[in-house]
């Protein structure tokens, strides 16, 4: 990307406020390989349902009537593959017909493209279905050029789990190991929908907060429920929690890894030394606990 | 202390071949004799040392971008269920890691080379191979479309090219060093692809396919790595590639080298329509060029999923396939490719592909120099192997088999007129002696005094697949690991890297270009020792 | 005082993961972030080496970490359905683990990718 990128658009996502090096460190401020001239050799395109500061960095803006996206994908694959599109049905979406067809030009036109896709795009109206089109629209494209799509994943180290899960388990979230093997079923083992039909019967909180995030019927299972915290801090989830253990903050006071949102693992080096134990620690602590339960009761 | 009593002993490296005799284990070591200790009572059984995978991909980037696109195959794969000994798990065409370890010794397998890491997420391939336990591991490192490389291969700076390759290796903390498609993924970042062996790589004014092998073949020597450089020739999977392979082979200029899944890289035809098997004449070209060895990437019908650090090759089987598609590229050094495929008996690019893997193993008259691999998961999962076997030992079950393809087909093979059939000793060879001498693992693929104590004991049976599918034992590093073909205890392997030998000012060369290139601290680039677990480090001087 | 300087520190603030930060430390918090943008600045800022909180709370009351580590263990065990919940800003290791606790106990696990 920093060395090959021409083009590179950003889907529902502020990266300008929510990942503020993302442009000067990987995308468009970088001079790469085959991108001498750096920001005067990229074009940038964001389309979003508002206008973002990170539309100043860009060099056309693509305004999408909130929860369009899924259409306007799809009416893009069309365009690019020559398809005739109905401009009427484009107009309903917020945008004009020669907006897209402009947009499908420079797709096919640029060297290497890169499509980001945030999570405006992958947690609004059509959820997957939107990051598939995304997808699909990218992989399409290569039949033109080269061109890649990658999500920007807002959560530190979000993208570690998701890695760790894939391999141990097969699956990249909502694992249900009841059975002693890994079930997936996106919709029926994710959180909220286990925490507002009130499936689980305790909660192990890591390295988020969802007392503070999560809708109400899901906070007031987590307080109706034991739930335990390992937390830096207090957070609002370790108020209506029966057990909170402080830890070590990530990268501050505890070593380890956390992947970069492209699966690139990174060392921390943590520059204090604190007084808490590592969430590694304390986690392995209560499973060797669980064990000797488990041999007792055996 | 363990004896294996009164087997029948197949070690070819010794030159004992069904011998019945006794095997002697003390502190994970083959030895002479023991004094008290457990007794295995072998008689009737047949003793192998364990099998080593020279060609598989069980961790990493790649395999695990591929486990995250195939959700549906899972649903319908053999669940591994947690117990007092094993982890939860998922075996299918991308077993999870700790399953991997289970099925691989579960088979009598006990040490695999994962042969496909970028150095940039080797740090990521080496936590998976932390979890899977029961098989050591060594890796190869993916160098032939690295940047840095390429650019001092054509300026010919061969000296500096040979201490910069000698750094990542240690850097990745591999074992050796692959070449994929040299030129060709390079080429693809901009979706072009590098098929003419001696033109020059798109971005290069001179450099070729041919100056990569070469380049990369000689450093390896040079180095004395004790594997060979280990080559996935340019043109994998196309109609016609048997000449890009043959011209490989010269290209090479005498130095050692591993051809992977060699299967791949011998057909002919013009195109799809016309694509035929020319194993004949890639077997005649390599029985007569020693300095290679190679291994199968044999194919079996049925579902897997396809996955290479080969980008055009991935995107070519998306268009002929229209089905998913996965697409990652790393920066500077590789790329990968992911799409889900099934193998059909009817088809006849297919039943090519699945005559050709066999013909090449039974046309190569030196069992030594091939070994048995499936490119898993590309050509099938490895737990198929013994169904390969089965093929190899049996003459008239693969006539059966034959007889069951297309009639248009069997007029593109040959495999119909091979008669040969595998001995139980050369078998030995294809799985464990062979591909131990081909990774230059001296320790391992024997059952001498001093080897490993990786022994795989199995019960003779008519039936080949379920003979080789449920040994009766496995011993790994000296412990019972399985026994009555159940699994009874998880070790946990070692990681075998090697570090040869360089001048360590060569960090000042690479450091510069590294900041102007790529988006991450130099510093943070290696892999630590203490990342790895279970490393033993081989020291090579020059 | 012993300033601390680190080179080459990542930060975890967002999916970015930057790895080319400085950071000084003087023992207790951190007073210099080079390189840092304003979302990071704040990240590492907001952390000290002080004994802030207390180290386990059951209840709300105080406790130690052993009895907190029993607690939850009891209750993961008593659990028909526990649930593993979050996994964003925590390492690599602990996730491990925490796979590993989710498998033993039988439950499910679950990060932010599912909401």
């Amino acid at each position: 990307m920093k060395n090959r990128a021409d083009l590179i658009i950003y889907w529902g996502g502020n990266p300008a406020e929510c990942h503020p090096r993302h442009f000067t460190k990987y995308t468009i401020m970088q001079k790469g390989r085959y991108i001498p001239n750096g920001r005067k050799g990229r074009t940038m395109v964001l389309v979003d349902i508002r206008e973002t500061p990170s539309a100043k960095a860009a060099d056309v803006f693509l305004q999408v009537r909130p929860g369009k996206d899924f259409e306007v994908l799809t009416a893009l694959r069309a365009v690019v593959k020559g398809q005739r599109v109905d401009a009427a049905s484009v107009a309903d979406t917020g945008l004009s017909l020669e907006q897209l067809t402009d947009l499908a030009n420079r797709m096919k036109a640029c060297r290497f493209g890169v499509l980001f896709f945030g999570m405006g795009l992958s947690m609004t109206r059509g959820k997957h279905m939107n990051s598939a089109a995304a997808l699909t629209l990218a992989a399409e494209l290569n039949a033109f050029t080269k061109f890649v799509a990658m999500p920007m994943r807002g959560h530190g180290n979000v993208t570690g789990a998701d890695v760790i899960m894939r391999y141990t388990t097969a699956y990249p979230f909502g694992v249900n190991l009841s059975r002693g093997y890994p079930r997936f079923n996106p919709g029926e083992f994710s959180t909220i929908d286990l925490l507002v039909r009130g499936d689980n019967d305790a909660t192990l909180v890591l390295g988020a907060d969802p007392g503070a995030t999560m809708p109400q019927p899901a906070i007031r299972h987590l307080a109706n429920t034991p739930t335990i915290v390992l937390d830096p801090k207090v957070t609002h989830t370790s108020r209506l929690a029966k057990v909170h253990i402080t830890t070590a903050a990530t990268g501050i006071t505890a070593p380890g890894t956390v992947y970069r949102m492209d699966e690139i693992p990174l060392p921390l080096r943590p520059p204090l030394t604190g007084p808490y134990p590592t969430d590694e620690e304390v986690m392995r602590r209560i499973r060797e606990a669980v064990q000797r339960k488990e041999q007792v009761a055996a | 202390m363990l004896r294996i009593k009164g087997g029948k002993v197949y070690d070819p490296k010794n030159g004992v071949d069904g011998v019945v005799r006794d095997v002697c284990i003390s502190g994970g070591k083959v030895v002479a004799d023991v004094d008290g200790g457990r007794v295995i009572d072998g008689t009737g059984l047949i003793v192998f040392p364990g099998g080593v995978d020279v060609h598989t991909h069980v961790a990493g980037a790649a395999l695990n971008f591929a486990r995250g696109l195939i959700p549906e195959q899972h649903r319908n794969a053999h669940p591994i269920v947690r117990d007092h000994i094993r982890r939860a798990g998922i075996v299918g065409a991308t077993p999870t890691t700790f399953a991997t370890g289970y099925v691989y010794a579960g088979m009598g397998w006990t040490t695999v080379n994962e042969a496909a890491v970028p150095v940039l997420s080797a740090k990521h391939t080496h936590e998976e191979l932390r979890d899977t336990p029961m098989v050591d591991k060594t890796c190869c490192v993916l160098m032939a479309n690295n940047e840095m490389m390429l650019d001092l291969l054509e300026a010919g700076d061969h000296e500096r090219a040979r201490q910069v390759l000698a750094w990542h290796v240690w850097a990745a903390k591999a074992y050796g060093v692959k070449c994929v498609n040299p030129g060709g993924v390079e080429a693809w970042k901009f979706g072009k692809d590098a098929k003419q062996l001696h033109e020059p790589v798109p971005g290069y004014k001179t450099l070729t396919p041919a100056d990569i092998v070469s380049g990369m073949a000689r450093a390896c020597d040079e180095l004395r790595l004790p594997h060979a450089v280990h080559l996935h020739c340019n043109n994998l999977g196309a109609p016609g590639n048997v000449s890009t392979t043959l011209d490989t082979m010269k290209a090479l200029e005498g130095h050692r080298a591993h051809l992977a899944h060699l299967q791949y890289h011998a057909y002919g035809g013009d195109d799809w329509a016309t694509f035929r098997s020319e194993s004949a004449k890639i077997a005649e070209a390599f029985n007569a060029n020693t300095n290679l060895t190679c291994d199968a990437g044999a194919v079996l019908f049925g579902t897997t999923v396809t996955i290479t650090a080969d980008g055009p090759w991935q995107h070519l089987l998306y268009q002929l396939t229209g089905k998913k598609w996965g697409n990652l590229d790393v920066e500077n050094e590789t790329g990968c490719g992911v799409v889900p495929y099934v193998y059909k008996e009817k088809n006849i690019v297919n039943a090519v592909q699945w005559a050709v893997g066999l013909e090449l193993m039974l046309l190569i008259d030196d069992p030594w120099r091939v070994s048995l691999t499936t490119d898993h998961p590309n050509g099938a999962p490895f737990w198929r192997y013994p169904e390969i076997l089965h093929l190899l030992m049996n003459a008239d079950f693969r006539k059966e088999q034959i007889a069951r393809l297309p009639e248009k087909a069997r007029s593109r093979i040959i495999l119909d007129q091979l008669t040969r059939e595998y001995t139980l000793g050369e078998i030995a060879i294809l799985c464990s002696a062979g591909p131990a001498r081909a990774l230059g693992l001296e320790h391992k693929g024997h059952l001498g005094v001093g080897a490993d104590a990786d022994v795989a004991v199995y019960h003779a049976e008519q039936d080949i697949t379920k003979m080789f599918s449920h040994p009766r034992y496995v011993i790994k590093g000296g412990e019972v690991v399985v026994e009555e073909g159940e699994l009874r205890q998880s070790v946990e392997g070692h990681a075998l890297a090697v570090k040869p030998s360089y001048d360590p000012q060569v960090e000042e060369f690479i450091r510069p270009l590294f900041q102007q290139y790529y988006t991450m601290s130099f510093e943070n680039y290696p892999v630590t020792p203490d990342r790895v677990h279970g490393l033993q480090v081989n020291e090579l001087s020059n | 005082m012993n300033l601390t300087v680190v080179k080459n520190a990542t930060c975890t603030f967002c999916g970015c993961v930057c790895d080319d930060i400085e950071l000084h430390a003087d023992g207790t918090r951190i007073t210099e972030t080079k390189g840092a943008c304003i979302l990071g600045q704040s990240w590492f800022k907001n952390h000290t080496a002080e004994h802030l909180y207390p180290d386990a709370l059951i209840d709300g009351k105080e406790a130690t970490v052993d009895e907190a580590v029993d607690a939850a263990a009891d209750i993961l065990h008593a659990a028909h359905l526990p649930l593993v919940y979050g996994l964003s800003n925590t390492t690599c290791e602990a996730q491990r683990e925490a796979v590993h606790l989710a498998e033993i106990v039988g439950g499910v696990i679950d990060s932010h990718t599912s909401l």
